[in-house]
């Protein structure tokens, strides 16, 4: 070896150790390329270089960069098959380092790059491995013909050796490196999935995420009840693109039966990648449309991922993204994150429709749970298929007892029930039939509807109990009315007629009589109108109070001094007024009160006997008036019951004690409305003590 | 004949204007003692109130049929009961005429006199049937 070879070998040595000192220094593949392909090619003294690697299915050699290469030698050359007769493809298959020293050489190796034309000199091709395992080729190209030394030659292996673990490191760094941001990504799409049940608007923010991170364009379409396709959000960094999107989607929209895109991940639920969107598929979609073509041309979409949105075997919509102008050609990983986005996507849309028909099945079951109106559902066979607590309680049966059996069998009087009630269809007015249903020898009131829904009927119950017993106090009511107005009006009508008689010579005392007669009966007419009248006020509230200072004993006194001009000889009226204190009250609401309470004590004692009212005070300036008879009593069980509207206790009245049913209620109204109380305790056969109280002001 | 009715009113009126076709009358105020005198005074015709109290007029008017000694004796029941449920009942319990409150006093002595003519002339069913067929007198 010569000194100025020994120089020339030292210097190189010295190159390569900087070249090696670089790629450690170097991070990113990008990096990596960049000391290869400019500090590598020059240390090596070659004038161009190129990095080529192996695909993921390891039949094509993808170009990776060049560096010295002019633009037109290097075209067509970005990826060819690792078969292909040529240098590159031979090194990477051998894993062998080729060098060939000079034109005439290659053109004998490789007649098709001397058939091409290409002209050249000395070519080195080395191999790229790691670990035994060939990844890619480093060609190198020198401007003259080169022999290549023993030593150069392994200076220019080991180059390639330290070549090949910089670039495997970094694209592992960036395969991890992206592999962290997919995670990152799928972490924080996942949590916005899982933040709300309002997943069209989740989708909406997950289509916002997808961009520029993932991709171009993210466009995400649900499945609609008929199967229509509904654009649900279109998302890109310009929002005047998206306005661009929704106007196309309107002007052209989507054919469900179209044999690619989306409705055809809709329809198959498979998805649909394409690393690069061939031109002829463009064409296709737009046709002979000039202004479409201008439009896609500007978009510039370069490759697209279509994914399903499946759960539970159903595809609800699918998730697409688009590269265009600045996010490069999407690559397997991720068409691979794609799929597992939509995965969780369709989860979680899925759980949010579960939750929600689960929501409204609940909310259905609770609004029949606590409706007020008995709900029963029959199927086309009469066997009892709903049965809620209302149902329950108004028929007794109880739902374990009705469900599941023939309502004939749960309610025997049901078919006597329905028989009036007509069935309508769904939708159409039902109106109630009010029938008497006789259980546990009760007799209720029930208003009935039915529908019938083709498999079934659901028949609406309610319990009408109360509301017909008014309706029949009311009528009760007219009857007893019209006989305490008739008796009156019989004896003033017939006094008049009988006075009137030319025939008849009156004697001086019968003739007092009726006149008599005449004046009594139409006070008792008038008071019975007014009864009726003022309870008719008190339904609709508008009594008025006339307060004053007052002395309920006194009232008591003048109540029974006038009560005695007629009540029957078999009774005795006695007052016990003793120290009563003088309260504030409308006098006369109070008289009229106790009037009522006396005429009543006359009314339920037929046989006679005494009647009392006793004034006193009860220590805190209260005042108590008792009104005790000695008459036929109240029964324990209506005590309460007296003082209800129309209520009485003998409704036939066959027992002759006639009254509006309204006295007791007219009473207890006045009382509660002067803030007093009125009450009764009674033994019957025994008499009755009526006790108001009447507080201090 | 007699009168039977708790309102000492209408009694009034009955005897008073019955007094002037020369018919005596019999005043009870309640059912107890309608049945009594019927039983020991064994009147023409019993005018019968039916709202009374303790023994009302139907009770009456079912204890008269019941008995062998009154059965006989002519009920029209006079009341303020109008409705044809009323009616029914008087018929079915042997009445033979149902006046209802207010009626005209002036006329009820013409009325009486023609019922018991046409029980003389033993149109008694025919009266009978007539409470619920025919009008008021």
């Amino acid at each position: 070896m010569s000194t100025a070879a020994g120089h020339d070998a030292a210097d190189r040595a010295g190159r390569l150790q900087r070249v090696a000192e670089l790629l450690a220094e170097a991070v990113t593949p990008q990096q990596v390329l960049d000391a290869i392909l400019t500090d590598g090619v020059r240390a090596a003294e070659a004038h161009a270089g190129a990095i080529g690697v192996l695909d993921e299915d390891g039949e094509t050699i993808e170009l990776l960069a060049q560096h010295g290469y002019s633009p037109e030698v290097m075209a067509g050359w970005a990826s060819f098959s690792l078969d292909a007769p040529l240098p590159m493809s031979d090194v990477v298959r051998s894993g062998e380092p080729l060098f060939i020293t000079s034109l005439a050489e290659r053109n004998r190796l490789y007649p098709a790059l001397a058939s091409q034309g290409r002209d050249g000199h000395a070519l080195v091709v080395l191999p790229l491995a790691v670990e035994g395992e060939v990844f890619g080729g480093l060609s190198l190209s020198f401007d003259r013909d080169l022999e290549f030394e023993p030593e150069r030659r392994e200076l220019k292996i080991a180059f390639a050796r330290q070549a090949a673990q910089a670039l495997a490191r970094s694209r592992l760094y960036a395969a991890e490196q992206a592999m962290r941001r997919r995670m990152t990504f799928l972490a924080e799409a996942g949590q916005l999935l899982g933040s709300s049940l309002d997943y069209n608007r989740t989708l909406r923010r997950l289509a916002q995420l997808c961009v520029p991170r993932l991709a171009d364009w993210c466009a995400i379409d649900i499945l609609g009840p008929g199967g229509e396709i509904e654009r649900l959000a279109v998302a890109h960094e310009d929002p005047e693109k998206v306005r661009w999107a929704r106007e196309l989607q309107e002007r052209y929209p989507p054919d469900r039966d179209a044999q690619r895109g989306v409705a055809n991940v809709l329809r198959t639920g498979e998805p649909e990648f394409l690393p690069t969107i061939p031109q002829e598929l463009l064409d296709e979609a737009i046709g002979d449309d000039e202004e479409l073509r201008r439009i896609v041309d500007e978009l510039g979409l370069t490759s697209s991922i279509a994914v399903p949105l499946n759960a539970r075997g159903r595809t609800l919509g699918a998730l697409s993204l688009v590269t265009a102008e600045t996010h490069p050609p999407f690559t397997k990983a991720d068409f691979d994150l794609a799929i597992e986005l939509a995965r969780r996507a369709a989860v979680a849309v899925d759980n949010a429709r579960l939750y929600r028909e689960a929501e409204r099945g609940a909310n259905a079951a609770r609004a029949l749970a606590y409706v007020a109106e008995g709900v029963v559902l029959l199927d086309g066979e009469g066997i009892v298929r709903h049965w809620n607590p209302a149902a329950a309680a108004i028929t007794g049966v109880r739902e374990e007892d009705a469900v599941g059996r023939p309502v004939s069998t749960v309610v025997p009087a049901w078919e006597a029930l329905t028989a009036h009630v007509p069935l309508v269809a769904p939708g159409a007015a039902a109106r109630p039939v009010t029938v008497p249903l006789v259980l546990d020898g009760r007799e209720h009131w029930v208003a009935v509807t039915g529908v019938d829904f083709g498999q079934g009927a659901v028949y609406a119950l309610q319990d009408v109990s109360e509301e017909h017993a008014l309706e029949k106090a009311r009528s009760d009511f007219v009857a007893t009315a019209s006989h305490e107005l008739r008796t009156p009006l019989a004896a003033v009508y017939g006094a008049v007629r009988t006075l009137r008689r030319r025939d008849l010579e009156l004697s001086e005392d019968d003739g007092e009589q009726f006149l008599e007669m005449i004046e009594s009966e139409a006070t008792r007419l008038a008071r019975i109108v007014d009864q009726i009248l003022l309870a008719g006020q008190l339904d609709a509230d508008a009594v008025e109070l006339e307060l004053a200072e007052c002395d309920p004993s006194e009232v008591a006194a003048s109540v029974i001094e006038s009560a005695g001009l007629h009540v029957p000889e078999t009774i005795s009226l006695s007052l016990d007024a003793d120290g009563a204190p003088r309260i504030s009250c409308d006098e006369h609401k109070l008289r009229q009160v106790l009037v009522n309470l006396v005429d009543n004590a006359v009314k339920y004692s037929p046989g006679g006997g005494r009647i009392e009212l006793r004034v006193r005070g009860n220590g805190n300036g209260s005042c108590v008036i008792d009104v005790v008879d000695e008459g036929l009593g109240i029964p324990p069980g209506e005590r309460e019951r007296v003082f209800e509207k129309f209520y009485r206790l003998d409704p036939g009245l066959t027992h002759g004690v006639g009254g509006s049913g309204l006295g007791l209620y007219i009473c207890r109204e006045l009382v509660e409305r002067m803030d007093g109380r009125l009450s009764v305790d009674s033994e019957p056969g025994r008499g009755s003590r009526f006790t108001l109280e009447l507080p201090a002001r | 004949m007699l009168v039977v009715d708790d309102e000492h009113a209408i009694r009034l009126l009955c005897r008073v204007n019955l007094a002037a076709s020369g018919i005596d009358v019999l005043e009870a105020e309640d059912g107890r003692q309608a049945l009594e005198l019927a039983r020991t005074e064994r009147p023409d015709l019993v005018l019968l109130d039916v709202m009374m109290p303790d023994v009302d007029g139907w009770t009456v008017a079912r204890e008269l049929a019941a008995d062998d000694q009154t059965r006989d004796i002519p009920v029209v029941f006079l009341t303020a009961r109008a409705e044809a449920a009323d009616k029914r009942m008087g018929e079915q319990l042997g009445g033979v005429g149902y006046l209802v409150k207010p009626f005209d006093p002036v006329s009820i002595g013409d009325y009486v006199d023609d019922v018991l003519d046409r029980i003389e002339r033993g149109e008694r069913d025919e009266l009978r049937r007539g409470i619920t067929s025919a009008g008021e007198p």
